[in-house]
């Protein structure tokens, strides 16, 4: 009996212990490697879908991370401090910030991250980023206009490493534009078409009415959507249509008065005439911009890089082609709404001295580099020096810099810009849905943004200075 | 203390083999629910946590987004838990005593949709209701019928969700109430044919009151697994239009990862925890009861 029941224990001794030392070899597996991996540092690289191919599109294999990976090759062989090895990773735009306080949470943020400076300022004001002031040479401040360093320095301190920036416009089917008779509004080809607000309303009603229905089946004059977050800088850009200025000095939003309103029963209009693709509340950038690319909708929204990608596309067969062009997002004084979005690295504050020293070499490598600064031509190089090299191959350079003069600030460069941004679509399915006027969508959305400016100031680490 | 003593020696080798199984659940578990009940009471930065008390819960309460969410999942368990036993029940006391063929057959029509990821089947949802270029608008449009937007109308779009999850989930309600009605006694159903009772008689006389227990567990798990309901909302509407199908996961969701407000988030997920409980309890202890 007694033999029964120490055998008994003893099994359950040695169950226990084994459970314990499976656990315990598991950390020495993971110290070993932990050991190990300081003789190679593995940096993480993470983007969003920026351009494809390491110069361009038209490469073999050319896909999003191209660039980085032979840029995390290069810097591996030339690098002389330590061994290193890039990890590049390429994540969907939409679930950057969820990925990102993931990771940040669990300690585990990426060494460095690629992406519009918009989407990202947040983290600087949050803490989460490393200052680069100690990497920015002279030659790159004589190279990159002011106002490209501006967007990217928040406080006293630069922040990201502008690289490329990307310009949003509209783009339209000029097919679609001759087939309905509008022949007369095209623009040329490598020209940014402007167009005052009555000629953009008398294009949409034109489309609306002469498209031939059996060329373009269950086509649509404009792309217009509301359903997340995704691509709303034009939803901003259409607020600010009829003069509102959005932010004032404080950064605080100003949208609620006679200009907001009038901008917002505008599109409010166009989307219950039948102007736009039906659904708007619950339809995705994506959605409007594969319409567009299937030919469902004559205008649509663009930037730079999507507009490269979209031409791609129909070079190589994955979507129909026909005659894409630009245009200026029209408002009632005549004068374009433009805006761009400056596309840079950062380096994230791993709390390892030795990762971040890397990875900001590894950024100041890709962002001054002779040859891969030229990468920058798949947007629009913040660089004079790479925008002079390459005017002749990209006639549209010359087209976004006379956009320059009308660009606006849509971030206003305010603290809590990603929550800010959740806080406007909702509003705006509310005015399409007839769920609030547009003096009540305006208003709250004004009275909720203003709020969660408010509570991100008072977390700022960069206010706080 | 000395009997204790005594117990827990000759119950040791009881303890030495759930003790790993004890300690999954402790650093797992119950460390988890802990750390969140803490965390609620925080105020969270990259850089640093403050106590701020109950400011998180004042905070949710007062916010209109919160409570529509608290009431959308309400009508959400509300609805689906009744749709899917009313449902499971007829289906099941339907076919049960049938060919064993043909009950296989209803079993696994009614499952497939179960073993299918969620992922799938809201983008299959998606892709049939979608405005703009999904496959219902553009038969509704092409056969010049007034389009609705399933998604985007505050009216159509809880209808909608209820629709999808339940018929996402009501397989395994059929297959528990099949196996179980199966289980009860012939003796019953004879002695009932005897009597002459009618079928309706049978399924409310014998049949529901016998699978009682099934009830219970399938009510309880339903009402566990639309509390936390999550992916149709996410890919199918993303809580909108204006937040009119947002659940307390989804809102809860979007604090933690969109807006990183980790002391919020943990506060509805306690909120949560606490509703799961309330509901769950009695439930759970008339089925303790009656075992």
């Amino acid at each position: 009996m007694f033999q029964r029941r120490y055998f008994a224990t003893a099994i359950a001794i040695l169950f226990v212990l084994s459970v314990l030392a499976g656990c315990t070899s598991t950390s020495t597996d993971s110290s070993k490697s932990s050991s190990s991996s300081s003789d190679v540092v593995e940096l993480k690289v993470w983007l969003t879908p920026q351009w494809k191919g390491v110069l361009d599109a038209s490469e073999d294999g050319a896909d999003y991370d191209s660039f980085f990976k032979h840029a995390g090759e290069r810097f591996a062989a030339e690098y002389k401090e330590h061994n290193v090895k890039v990890n590049v990773e390429v994540i969907a735009g939409e679930q950057r910030d969820e990925l990102l306080n993931v990771n940040l949470n669990g300690g585990t943020p990426p060494d460095v991250f690629f992406e519009s400076v918009f989407a990202m300022g947040d983290y600087a004001h949050r803490g989460a980023l490393v200052s680069l002031n100690d990497i920015v040479d002279e030659e790159s401040k004589k190279d990159i206009a002011q106002g490209y360093w501006d967007s990217v320095t928040f406080g006293e301190d630069v922040y990201f490493f502008p690289f490329s920036h990307n310009p949003g416009t509209l783009a339209y089917n000029a097919d679609m534009f001759k087939a309905a008779g509008l022949d007369e509004y095209i623009g040329g080809e490598y020209e940014i078409k402007t167009w005052t607000l009555a000629d953009y309303e008398k294009i949409l009603n034109k489309l609306k009415s002469d498209i031939p229905k059996d060329q373009y089946s269950n086509a649509y004059p404009m792309g217009l959507y509301a359903l997340n977050n995704q691509g709303d800088t034009w939803n901003l850009a259409y607020l600010r249509m009829f003069g509102n200025q959005f932010f004032d000095n404080n950064g605080n939003l100003i949208i609620d008065d006679a200009n907001g309103v009038k901008a917002a029963n505008w599109l409010k209009k166009i989307y219950d005439d039948g102007l736009t693709n039906p659904g708007v509340e619950s339809v995705s950038s994506n959605d409007v911009n594969a319409m567009f690319q299937n030919q469902q909708l004559a205008i649509s929204f663009t930037n730079a890089i999507l507009f490269n990608n979209a031409k791609a596309d129909m070079e190589s067969g994955k979507a129909p082609k026909f005659d894409i062009r630009l245009a200026n997002i029209p408002s009632e004084s005549g004068d374009p709404l433009s805006f761009t979005y400056v596309t840079g690295a950062t380096v994230f504050d791993t709390k390892d001295e030795t990762r971040i020293k890397v990875s900001k070499d590894f950024v100041k490598f890709i962002s001054t580099d002779a040859e891969l600064v030229k990468a920058s031509k798949n947007g629009v190089p913040v660089r004079t020096s790479v925008a002079n090299e390459f005017k002749s191959e990209k006639p549209y350079f010359e087209a976004y810099s006379a956009n320059d003069p009308y660009m606006f600030n849509f971030t206003g460069n305010v603290p809590g810009y990603s929550q800010l941004r959740q806080v406007l679509y909702p509003e705006l399915q509310a005015l399409y849905t007839g769920g609030k006027t547009a003096e009540q969508a305006v208003k709250d959305y004004e009275t909720k943004g203003n709020e969660v400016i408010e509570e991100s100031k008072a977390d700022s680490v960069i206010y706080k200075k | 203390m000395k009997i204790n003593k005594k117990s827990f020696k000759e119950n040791m080798t009881g303890y030495l083999f759930i003790a790993p199984q004890i300690l999954l659940f402790l650093i797992f578990l119950v460390y988890p629910i802990i750390e969140g009940i803490r965390l609620s009471l925080f105020k969270i930065n990259y850089q640093d946590e403050v106590f701020i008390g109950f400011d998180n819960y004042k905070k949710l309460f007062s916010d209109p987004v919160f409570v529509q969410s608290t009431i959308n999942t309400v009508i959400f368990v509300v609805c689906i838990v009744a749709l899917t036993v009313f449902f499971a029940l007829f289906v099941a006391s339907t076919v049960f005593d049938k060919n064993a063929k043909y009950v296989s057959f209803i079993q696994g029509a009614y499952y497939i949709p179960v073993m299918v990821s969620a992922v799938v089947m809201s983008m299959i949802w998606s892709f049939l209701l979608n405005p703009a270029n999904g496959l219902i608008p553009f038969i509704a449009r092409k056969m010049e019928l007034a389009s609705v937007n399933f998604l985007g109308d505050t009216n159509w779009v809880l209808p909608v969700i209820i629709f999808v999850t339940f018929a996402t989930n009501v397989g395994q309600a059929i297959i528990l109430y099949i196996a179980s009605m199966i289980g009860v006694q012939k003796e019953l159903f004879e002695a009932a044919e005897v009597d002459g009772a009618s079928r309706m008689k049978i399924i409310f006389k014998i049949i529901i009151p016998m699978v009682k227990p099934t009830t219970i567990y399938i009510i309880i798990m339903n009402i566990i697994a639309v509390l936390k309901i999550f992916v149709v909302i996410q890919l199918l509407t993303g809580g909108g239009p204006n937040n009119a199908s947002t659940t307390l996961m989804y809102y809860l969701y979007n604090n933690a990862f969109k807006y990183n407000q980790l002391g919020i988030a943990s506060a509805v997920g306690v909120i949560m925890f606490l509703i799961t409980l309330v509901l769950s309890t009695p439930q759970l202890r008339t089925m303790l009861k009656k075992n």
